[in-house]
C-alpha cells in the first residue's frame, strides 16, 4: 500500500498538482462516456432507435460537437437575476462534484486522497450540490426555477437520509469509514468458508444495495425522480434560464456525479478494484483495478439508467411517501440487522 | 501524502489560518448587515465551510465533515428551503428589521467579551503542546469520537436524541391543524 | 403465485426493446433519414398540387383556408364558344395562384371544397428550403407536383359512384 506507482518521491505541491490534473481531466471524459454511451445509445435503443450517427464513427464524437456548440452560445443572464448569485451557482454544483472524485478508489495506490472517514466525507459533500440547486433556481427570478430548486431541495434532503443511512449497513460490516479499508474488507472476506472471490458485499447487503440504487436515482434527480428538472411541470427547473457553458456545468455535473455515485456503490457492494485471484497488495492490482472498476461502475450505471428510461415520473407526493415511509424505516432495519449480525458472529 | 498529516505546526497552516478567519470574519459581518435574506443564508454558508476548514487545520476531520453534513448540506438548504418558500425577493429587501441592531451588537460584544475572558481565565499565558498527527492517528481520533460518544457519553447521547425526538413531536402538534 | 409487478414487467419491456434494437435480425423501428427513406403512405398529405386547366378562380379554396395562405389572382377574358355560332364564353383567366407553405397547415380543406377537381394531395414531403420566403409555390411550381399526385383508388365491387379520375 505505501509503494508508490511514481518511482520518484513527489513534492508534496507535485503531488497536489498532479491530483489536481487528474480530476479535472477525469470528471468530464466520465462525463462524457455515460452521456455519450448511456443518454445518447443505450436509451436510444431502449426506444428503437439507433441513436446520433453522424459525427465521429458511429456518432460517437456527438457530445463534443454539442459541447462545443454549447461554448458557441451566448452567455444570457436573466435582467432581473441576481448576478452573483446566478454566475455562482453551476460553480458549487460542479465543485460538489469534483469533491467526491477525491476519495474514488481505482487502485491500492490510485485514489487522490485516502481520508480514514472517506465514505463520510462523500456523502457530505455531495450534499453540497443542493445549496448550488438552490441558488440556481432562486437567483435566475423565474417562478419555474424557483419552483424547481424548491422541489430539488425538498427531494434531496428527503433522499439523502436513505443514502446514508444504506451506506452505514456496509460500514459496520466493513469496520471502517475509509473507501480502501471497504475494498480490503471485501478482498479478505469470505463466503461460506470459501475465500477465493472475496465476499462483495452485494450478497450480505443486498437490501442495502437496493435502497442505495434508489437513493441515488433521486439524488441525480433522474427520472423517475426528475420533478426537480421535469420539462412538462417546470420546463427544466432550476437550469431553465441558463444557456451556454453554464448550462454545460450543469449537464457535466449531471452526469459526472452519476460516474462518481456509480463508482461509490460499485465500491461499496461490488467490491471496488478488486478482482478475485489478484492480490490486493501488488503492483498488477494497480494496473487491473481501474479496469475492473470501470467494468463495475458501467454495470451499475446501466442498472442507474435503465431505471431512468423505463419508469414514468412519480408524483411530488408520492415520492415523498416513499422516502419517508418505506426507504428510511427498510435502511434502518437493514443496520439493526446488521448491526445485531455482526455483534452476534 | 495525506493533506492532514503535519508532522509539526507549519507556517502555512498559521498563514491559511490567518486567511480563513478573516474569510469568515468578513462573511459572518455579511450575514447580520445583507438586505437579503438568501443572500445572508449564502454568507452564512461561507461562515460554516470556513470553520469547517479551521477543523481540518485542527486536525479534526470527522468534525470538519460532520459540520459540512449537518450544517452547511442540511440547516443551510432548509434556511433557504423555508425563506424561498415565504419571501424569497430578489433584489435589497427593505422589510429587513434594522431596530434591533443596537441591541443585537450589545448582545455580541457581550457574548464575544464572554467567551473571550474564559478563553483567557483558562489558558492564560500557557503555551499549548504542539500535537503532530500522521494519517494513521488521524484515523484513530474518529475512532475516539465515537468511543467517547457510545461509551463515556452513552447517557447524555441518549438524552439529547430524546430531546430531539420531544422537539420534533412538539413541531408536529403546532403545525397540525386538527 | 402473484402476478409480476409491472415495474419489474416495464423493465422488461425497455431491455427486451434494446435486444431487438441491436440484433442484425431486429433493428430499430426508425430508418436513418437522409440515407434511407421511409415510403410514404399512398394518400399522405405531403404537398397540395395544382391542376391549372381545371381552376376557375372561384376563390372557394382562397376563402375557405383557416391560415389564409392561398393567394389568387385573376382576370375575365373571353373564351371562343363551345358551339359554333354562339356567343363567346366570359371566363376567368388565372394569373397568380400561390400556396405560402410557411404557413399552411395541411389541413386538406382547399382540396375538400374545390369544385372542379383542380387541387390535390402529393405524398411528396421533401420540399424545405433554405430561405421560408422559397416556400411561397407559385402555380408554375405546384403544377409541377401534379406528377408525384397518385391515382385515386378503385371504389369497391359494386358501388354506384364513379370512380374519381386524376387529370394529367
Amino acid at each position: 500500500m505505501n509503494e508508490l506507482v511514481l518511482a520518484i518521491e513527489l513534492a508534496f505541491w507535485q503531488q497536489t498538482l498532479i491530483k489536481v490534473l487528474v480530476a479535472a481531466v477525469l470528471v468530464p471524459t466520465t462525463a462524457l462516456i455515460f452521456g455519450i454511451v448511456f443518454l445518447f445509445k443505450v436509451m436510444s435503443w431502449m426506444q428503437s432507435r439507433m441513436g446520433p450517427q453522424e459525427a465521429g464513427p458511429r456518432g460517437l464524437l456527438q457530445l463534443l460537437a454539442d459541447g462545443a456548440k454549447f461554448l458557441q452560445k451566448e452567455d444570457i443572464i436573466p435582467d432581473k437575476a441576481d448576478r452573483f448569485v446566478f454566475k455562482a451557482a453551476p460553480v458549487v454544483v460542479l465543485a460538489s462534484t469534483f469533491l467526491i472524485y477525491v476519495i474514488l478508489p481505482a487502485g491500492p495506490d490510485l485514489i487522490i486522497s485516502d481520508l480514514p472517514t472517506g465514505i463520510f466525507f462523500a456523502m457530505a459533500v455531495s450534499s453540497l450540490s443542493v445549496i448550488g440547486v438552490l441558488m440556481a433556481g432562486w437567483s435566475s427570478s423565474n417562478k419555474y426555477a424557483l419552483m424547481g430548486g424548491l422541489r430539488a431541495g425538498g427531494q434531496l434532503i428527503a433522499y439523502e437520509l436513505p443514502l446514508i443511512l444504506a451506506v452505514v449497513g456496509v460500514v459496520i460490516q466493513a469496520g471502517s469509514l475509509s473507501m480502501q479499508d471497504i475494498v480490503l474488507a471485501q478482498a479478505n472476506g469470505s463466503m461460506l468458508g470459501f475465500s477465493g472471490v472475496g465476499l462483495p458485499f452485494l450478497i450480505t447487503q443486498i437490501l442495502g444495495f437496493g435502497i442505495f440504487m434508489v437513493a441515488i436515482q433521486a439524488e441525480l434527480t433522474q427520472p423517475p425522480f426528475d420533478m426537480p428538472v421535469a420539462e412538462s411541470e417546470v420546463v427544466g427547473g432550476f437550469h431553465v434560464e441558463y444557456t451556454g457553458f453554464r448550462f454545460l456545468f450543469f449537464f457535466l455535473a449531471e452526469f459526472a456525479t452519476a460516474f462518481a455515485f456509480a463508482a461509490i456503490a460499485a465500491t461499496l457492494f461490488l467490491g471496488g478494484w478488486y478482482v478475485p485471484g489478484i492480490d490486493p497488495d501488488s503492483m498488477l492490482a494497480n494496473v487491473v483495478g481501474p479496469i475492473a472498476l470501470f467494468v463495475k461502475i458501467m454495470v451499475v450505471a446501466f442498472l442507474i439508467f435503465w431505471f431512468r428510461f423505463t419508469y414514468p415520473r412519480f408524483r411530488e407526493d408520492q415520492l415523498q411517501r416513499f422516502a419517508w415511509k418505506y426507504l428510511i424505516p427498510l435502511a434502518l432495519v437493514n443496520i439493526t440487522i446488521t448491526g445485531a449480525l455482526v455483534v452476534a458472529l | 501524502m495525506s493533506v492532514f498529516a503535519a508532522t509539526e505546526v507549519l507556517v502555512a497552516q498559521n498563514i491559511a489560518f490567518g486567511i480563513i478567519a478573516i474569510a469568515i470574519v468578513v462573511a459572518a459581518v455579511r450575514v447580520v448587515t445583507t438586505n437579503n435574506v438568501v443572500h445572508a443564508a449564502l454568507w452564512l454558508v461561507v461562515v460554516l465551510g470556513g470553520i469547517a476548514a479551521q477543523y481540518i487545520l485542527l486536525a479534526a476531520e470527522f468534525t470538519a465533515i460532520v459540520q459540512v453534513l449537518v450544517y452547511i448540506g442540511a440547516i443551510v438548504v432548509l434556511f433557504l428551503f423555508g425563506i424561498m418558500l415565504t419571501r424569497a425577493r430578489l433584489g435589497g429587501e427593505n422589510m429587513v428589521n434594522k431596530k434591533m441592531r443596537p441591541a443585537a451588537m450589545v448582545i455580541a460584544v457581550a457574548m464575544f467579551g464572554l467567551m473571550a475572558y474564559s478563553l483567557w481565565d483558562f489558558f492564560g499565558d500557557t503555551e499549548l503542546e504542539v500535537m503532530g498527527r500522521s494519517t494513521a492517528e488521524l484515523g484513530q481520533t474518529t475512532a475516539q469520537v465515537s468511543d467517547s460518544l457510545f461509551l463515556t457519553y452513552l447517557v447524555p447521547f441518549e438524552v439529547v436524541s430524546v430531546l430531539l425526538l420531544a422537539a420534533l413531536t412538539g413541531a408536529i402538534v403546532l403545525a397540525r391543524r386538527d | 403465485m402473484p402476478k409480476v409487478p409491472g415495474m419489474v414487467k416495464g423493465l422488461g419491456v425497455t431491455f427486451r426493446t434494446m435486444v431487438e434494437t441491436l440484433k442484425p435480425s431486429g433493428g430499430p423501428a426508425t430508418v436513418q433519414y437522409p440515407h434511407e427513406k421511409e415510403e410514404p403512405a399512398a394518400r399522405a398529405r405531403g404537398v397540395i398540387a395544382l391542376h391549372e386547366e381545371n381552376c376557375t378562380s372561384c376563390m372557394l379554396c382562397s376563402r375557405e383556408c383557416p391560415d389564409w395562405c392561398i393567394y389568387i389572382e385573376a382576370h375575365k377574358t373571353l373564351a371562343p364558344p363551345r358551339r359554333a355560332g354562339g356567343k363567346p364564353r366570359q371566363v376567368n383567366k388565372l394569373d397568380r395562384f400561390a400556396i405560402d407553405y410557411s404557413l399552411c397547415m395541411y389541413c386538406g380543406i382547399c382540396v375538400e371544397v374545390c369544385p372542379f377537381d383542380a387541387l390535390f394531395w402529393s405524398p411528396e414531403y421533401e420540399f424545405s428550403e433554405v430561405s421560408i420566403a422559397d416556400l411561397l409555390h407559385e402555380k408554375q411550381r405546384l403544377g409541377e407536383w401534379m406528377d408525384t399526385v397518385p391515382e385515386f383508388e378503385p371504389y369497391e365491387a359494386g358501388s354506384e359512384a364513379k370512380g374519381r379520375k386524376v387529370p394529367r
